[in-house]
């Protein structure tokens, strides 16, 4: 559970199979869909850096705020996308995501500040914010608040609400069997009213900390281990992006 | 003629209030019973908990595992969880019941120890739930009146990190038990003792343990913290202090009795707290907390809290409550401690 923040492929080359109607409005949807999963993923990372310092049973007032957080994640999205968070009307988007981004920026602000009360307390090591946890949250409240859904999903989720719905196991099943990570799949569904786009996560060293071998083995959540190795498949973020009407 | 118009007015003004008065009194029970109507009034505690469909309960924010252990984020957000969160949980649905099946909400305040008296006294808590000891009579805690015990095997431990130390005090009391006020004394005599304010162990240590060096900490965390000089013996609650030494700071050790069993300083009962005067509240806590004692739902939670292997995170994000976060900013520091005065 702990780093399942890993890392994400990013989508170079957006596979899947493509309707007759490919255009620029499914081109827009998948670019916002790409976004905001890669804004997601820095946001898990930026946590994931952030770790040792949360943990820390010695400090009280840690300074991991909503607004020490905000900076790190605009560097972070910089750094993997070129685009700056700050300057989104100069930044060449599509006009969804120049709305919906800012939006996803503040969910994980509210994350982070309602975790302080949490993060702040002093004579506790671990308390179980991280990557995931701030993930699950984050995309719960940016659902909540827009008409996009998006949502970190695996195989075998230890949440129940992450289970994977059907084109998200297909999905994940699909990019399991990638002998090399690959980058996101993406899909016009719902009788061409929604795209789906499923972006893998990938286990790095951190991950395997809590997921690692010996499989079944309590990590310190208290969820058995998957077992899992360096590079294979970890999960996904699965973002549900409605298609605008012609 | 202005005086007499004047008159005129004032006489009928007084004669239309009069009328109003009269329909009043004649119709008063009529005119409460609307009234009761549109916003109904509770006769009683348990009324008013239905009516808003919340309980107010207050947890020690300090943790006393497994009682209560540290909030952590999950998925759903900020959560608490332990034995004490379990118990509030069978209360409010206890609650549910005797408010017709309409579904009663536990509002959980997090805050200092000392602070749920306060509260409580205040108004602002219906009750608290914080392995508080029911048979330790204290000036502290007038007004206060307990519910029968959920834990009947409470009482007063130590534990010191140091073998020599546990040696020391286990020959001082020799073939004594901890019930030996001068045994205790010349045991504890030098040492620094470590107690959380407010708490029974205070009471103790103020009033048995004349020759210690006693060091008063706002939490078990801040006591394990202090190292100015270290602390010899850690006193509190013997099964939280049992739990945290075979599970958590495992470099700490039960004191013990030459036959080698825990030494016991004294006998507790752990209850819920709730206002004297709550006497409908209180009937309804004991009669959920006898039934949960005799279908075996409390000695089912001792175990699976205090015997089982779990990982309190993952029993938050199934299980645990969330709590009201304004309370808390002034009390997630765990504190500090300070030599009594």
């Amino acid at each position: 559970m702990r780093r399942l923040a890993c890392a994400m492929v990013l989508a170079a080359g957006l596979s899947g199979p493509a309707t007759a109607d490919t255009s620029s409005n499914r081109a827009d949807a998948e670019a916002t869909a790409h976004l905001l999963a890669t804004l997601l993923d820095a946001g898990r990372i930026v946590v994931d850096r952030n770790q040792a310092l949360i943990d820390d049973p010695h400090k009280g007032e840690k300074g991991f705020t909503a607004e020490a957080f905000e900076r790190q994640l605009a560097r972070e999205f910089q750094a993997r996308t070129g685009i700056d968070l700050h300057r989104l009307h100069d930044a060449a988007i599509p006009t969804t995501a120049k709305e919906l981004l800012p939006r996803l920026v503040e969910a994980g602000k509210a994350v982070v500040e309602d975790a302080q009360i949490v993060i702040n307390q002093r004579g506790v090591g671990y308390k179980n914010f991280i990557p995931a946890t701030f993930g699950s949250q984050a995309a719960a409240r940016f659902s909540h608040r827009s008409s996009v859904t998006l949502k970190q999903t695996t195989l075998r989720p230890r949440n129940p609400k992450n289970q994977p719905d059907d084109y998200e196991v297909q999905a994940l099943r699909r990019l399991g069997a990638q002998k090399a990570p690959s980058g996101a799949v993406s899909e016009v569904a719902d009788g061409g009213r929604t795209l789906r786009m499923v972006t893998p996560l990938y286990y790095d060293k951190d991950c395997l900390v809590c997921h690692g071998e010996p499989a079944g083995e309590e990590d310190m959540s208290g969820y058995p281990k998957e077992g899992a190795r360096e590079g294979e498949l970890a999960g996904a973020i699965s973002v549900k992006i409605p298609l605008k009407s012609r | 003629m202005g005086l007499f118009v004047r008159r005129a007015v004032l006489t009928a003004l007084v004669r239309s209030l009069g009328l109003a008065a009269f329909c009043l009194m004649t119709g008063c029970g009529l005119v409460i019973d609307a009234v009761q109507l549109v916003q109904p009034i509770a006769k009683d505690e348990v009324q008013r908990i239905c009516l808003r469909q919340r309980v107010q309960v207050g947890i020690s924010v300090e943790p006393s595992r497994p009682f209560v252990f540290p909030a952590v984020f999950t998925d759903e957000g900020v959560r608490v969880t332990g034995l004490d969160v379990e118990l509030i949980r069978e209360l409010a649905a206890a609650l549910s019941q005797a408010c017709d099946g309409r579904a009663i909400e536990p509002v959980l305040h997090l805050v200092r120890f000392r602070d749920l008296f306060v509260l409580l006294n205040e108004g602002k808590l219906d009750f608290f739930v914080s392995s508080i000891s029911a048979n330790v009579p204290s000036p502290a805690r007038s007004g206060l009146a307990y519910s029968m015990p959920y834990f009947m095997d409470g009482g007063l431990g130590g534990m010191t990190r140091r073998p020599e130390t546990d040696a020391k005090i286990s020959a001082e009391f020799g073939e004594a038990d901890g019930s030996d006020p001068s045994s205790a004394v010349r045991a504890f005599a030098g040492l620094v003792v470590g107690v959380q304010e407010g708490t029974t162990a205070e009471l103790y240590a103020r009033m048995a343990l004349k020759a210690s060096r006693l060091l008063l900490c706002d939490s078990l965390p801040a006591a394990f913290e202090w190292q100015d000089p270290p602390i010899d013996v850690m006193l509190g609650k013997e099964p939280v202090l049992r739990f945290v030494s075979t599970r958590v700071k495992t470099d700490w050790r039960m004191l013990t009795r030459k036959t080698g069993k825990p030494l016991r300083l004294s006998r507790e009962q752990y209850a819920v707290a709730m206002a004297e005067e709550s006497y409908r509240l209180r009937s309804l806590v004991n009669a959920a907390l006898f039934r949960l004692e005799e279908n075996g739902r409390l000695a089912e939670m001792r175990r699976r809290w205090f015997e089982e292997p779990y990982a309190y995170p993952r029993r938050a994000a199934s299980e645990g409550l969330p709590f009201a976060a304004e309370d808390m900013p002034a009390h997630y520091d765990q504190g500090r401690c300070r030599w009594r005065r």
